[in-house]
């Protein structure tokens, strides 16, 4: 309605030179089929049209094209390096060639399968002390007073400031042999020989546990904020004592939130590129790593997209999980 | 056994152990203060309960009655004063240490639990309880409270009256000397709400457990109390049964607080042991009541008389100048049972009566708007206060 309104008093206001085009654009032109479908199509529809559609350009098509990849043929020398899946054959038949060679070759490759077992542990203990570090902290700051809690999340979320990168680099500075801690132990007479704590897997879960503890925090301190004080009086009313009260109540309740913030931590863990390659040992690497060592040393597009293929395969699995708890928490919220 | 106790119980009820001077009471409450910073929710009260009583705090909200309660259940402690428990000092007592529990107006069911698991969790914090034990005491509270076959759901898979009633249970089931009730019937409709508290009169007969109630409901307070205490911006204003509450206010925060009242304000005239008048202004006549009340001649006193206390008549009454009033009806409220009148008198003052809708009335048989009436009343009716 308001467009149509729109649409005579611009017409009605055209220059008079330009009037036969204003018209023709205003009856034909663009706002003619923004009016056709808000009309049509409600709402709704078109809301949720939008991301549906981001995702499937951006990652379904993808998506496919890589699994596409990930069948075709190494051709060393070719442009992109691999041949062809579909081919249209001169009598007229669409050559399809699919080779699971790739996927072989992630099987059968040690070092293949020791980098990913090496991912998921690293993923699965910075996940845990994630955990161990993130819960009492997210708990404290949703047991603050107002003012505080706002200066303990702004003080989360105060280094996200600052680029990635640079925060995985400083801490290479105060990592290694010559660096600050290794200087000041150094000089307070802890030890004589600088510690070896560079290119070490103990650098790895320093630099993924610091950088993603504030993934486990948040979700952790979004519901912990949420509970509602009287349950924990209504146990102790009941007999149960602080600490029994905690693990009965405060802690079965907080699970939705330790599954996303767990979730949050390692899923973008297993795939960690930036801190191993920067910190972590040279001889033991990650998928992701590899991934790339695949892609950008060897050329070989088939194996590394593959690799990415079985990663993502392998993620699936918790990113649903993820996905059902979130789900959960949200009907929760509704009640 | 379980009958003989009961109506041991019953008997100390009907005995009325606050008439007795020298009876000691299960829950002593001496001279309690709380502050918040600068604001005193609790100011100097002092309050025995008896064994077996159920005990209304009866007050708006910001009166101070939920801070009482939770002093009481241990959440707050108290600035200055003590609360004793079966003459047991509760100052040093943790709240899951007493044998005091509390059902709470939000119900604080634990959302993760079965309504077993619910009730359960109580028993399994006390020592020495064998699982079986607890599962037998589990299923008889829940048959107390009717909701054997909901056992096994979550607290939001049930109705408010369930949710009510597995509080309650959840309250019971650990046998408390002392259970504390926060609007305990606050969410419910009124027709499930009337239910409910005989159910809990039930209950608690049954039982004997002594029952602290809060709650800003009268009617509430009314149907379940043995007494009630009325509090007033921290303090208790007064305490006393149902009917000595309503039918001898001591002040008129408690005449105006408890149902509906119409309060004149006169000068006393006349003060005999067997009657005083009092003269208001307000009414525009002379009220003659044939009781004495404690007041100097020429104070300022407030008359309080009930709207169902009040006859409406159409013709003058003979030979009555006190007690009586002359007005136009101004609104009629039809609430099926009764008729609510809103009557402006001369005097400009408005009053309100009801009365029964007894008989069933053809429109002009009724009394109408724009009516001109009399109101008087028996002269046992008005209620002198001072203050």
């Amino acid at each position: 309605m308001k467009l149509s309104a729109a649409r005579t008093v611009a017409s009605r206001e055209a220059p008079g030179r330009l009037g036969p085009l204003w018209t023709f654009l205003f009856r034909y032109g663009p706002p003619r089929w923004t009016e056709y479908v808000l009309k049509n199509w409600s709402g709704q529809r078109l809301v949720i049209a939008l991301p549906y559609l981001w995702l499937l350009v951006f990652f379904l098509v993808p998506f496919l094209i890589v699994l596409k990849i990930s069948f075709a043929e190494f051709s060393p020398l070719g442009r992109p390096p691999y041949e062809p899946v579909f081919r249209w054959l001169e009598e007229g038949a669409l050559q399809i060639k699919l080779l699971i060679g790739s996927y072989q070759y992630l099987l059968n490759e040690p070092l293949y399968v020791s980098s990913w077992m090496y991912s998921i542990k690293v993923a699965f203990f910075s996940t845990v002390f994630c955990l161990m570090l993130g819960y009492p902290m997210a708990y404290a700051i949703s047991r603050s007073t107002p003012t505080y809690r706002n200066v303990f999340l702004m003080l989360i979320i105060l280094p996200f400031w600052t680029s990635f990168l640079l925060r995985v680099y400083a801490w290479i500075g105060l990592l290694k042999n010559d660096g600050v801690i290794n200087n000041m132990l150094m000089a307070m007479g802890f030890i004589d020989e600088p510690l070896a704590m560079m290119n070490t897997s103990f650098a790895v879960y320093i630099g993924i546990v610091y950088s993603y503890l504030p993934f486990m925090i948040l979700p952790l301190y979004s519901n912990l904020e949420k509970h509602d004080n009287t349950l924990l009086e209504a146990a102790s009313d009941l007999g149960a004592g602080p600490i029994k009260a905690f693990m009965r109540i405060t802690l079965p309740l907080s699970m939705p939130g330790v599954i996303a913030g767990s979730l949050l931590v390692f899923i973008p863990a297993v795939g960690e590129y930036v801190i191993p390659s920067l910190l972590g040992r040279a001889d033991q690497l990650m998928i992701a790593r590899l991934l790339s060592d695949e892609f950008f040393l060897n050329r070989d597009w088939p194996k590394a997209s593959a690799v990415a293929i079985a990663m993502l395969l392998l993620l699936v699995v918790p990113i649903m999980l993820f996905q059902h708890f979130q789900n959960k928490e949200l009907e929760a919220q509704k009640r | 056994m379980q009958t003989a106790e009961r109506s041991v119980d019953k008997n100390k009820i009907k005995a009325e152990p606050w008439r007795d001077p020298h009876a000691e009471g299960y829950v002593r409450i001496e001279n309690i203060t709380k502050k918040f910073g600068d604001f005193t929710a609790v100011n100097n009260v002092s309050l025995k309960v008896y064994k077996g009583e159920i005990f209304c705090l009866l007050g708006g909200s910001g009166c101070g009655k939920s801070t009482l309660l939770r002093m009481m259940a241990g959440f707050e402690s108290p600035t200055s004063g003590a609360i004793y428990l079966d003459g047991q000092d509760m100052a040093d007592v943790p709240p899951y240490e007493r044998p005091v529990n509390m059902m709470f107006q939000s119900y604080a069911l634990f959302p993760h639990m079965t309504v077993e698991k619910n009730i359960a969790f109580g028993l399994e914090q006390e020592k020495g309880l064998s699982k079986s034990e607890i599962a037998t005491r589990v299923t008889d509270i829940l048959d107390i409270v009717k909701l054997r076959e909901f056992a096994v759901r979550k607290p939001h898979q049930l109705s408010g009256g369930q949710r009510q009633r597995v509080a309650l249970a959840r309250a019971l089931v650990k046998r408390p000397k002392l259970l504390l009730l926060d609007e305990p019937l606050g969410a419910l409709d009124k027709k499930l709400r009337e239910a409910t508290q005989f159910e809990l009169i039930n209950i608690q007969e049954q039982l004997g457990v002594t029952f602290i109630v809060v709650t800003h409901d009268q009617e509430e307070a009314m149907t379940l109390a043995t007494r009630i205490g009325v509090m007033n911006r921290g303090e208790i204003v007064q305490i006393g049964t149902p009917t000595e509450i309503y039918e001898f206010p001591q002040n008129k925060f408690v005449a105006d607080f408890i149902g509906s009242v119409n309060m004149f304000e006169g000068t006393m005239v006349e003060d005999l042991p067997d009657h005083v008048r009092i003269k208001s202004d307000e009414l525009g006549a002379t009220i003659y009541v044939d009781h004495g009340i404690s007041a100097a001649p020429g104070a300022i006193v407030y008359t309080a008389i009930r709207p169902e206390k009040i006859n409406l008549l159409r013709a003058p009454p003979e030979n009555q100048a006190e007690n009586c009033a002359k007005g136009v009806v101004k609104e009629i409220a039809y609430m099926g049972d009764m008729s609510i009148y809103l009557v402006k008198i001369e005097s400009g003052k408005t009053v309100r009566v009801t009365l029964p809708n007894v008989e069933r009335l053809s429109d002009d048989e009724r009394i109408l708007w724009d009516e001109t009436v009399w109101l008087t009343w028996h002269a046992s009716s008005p209620v002198v206060v001072t203050q």
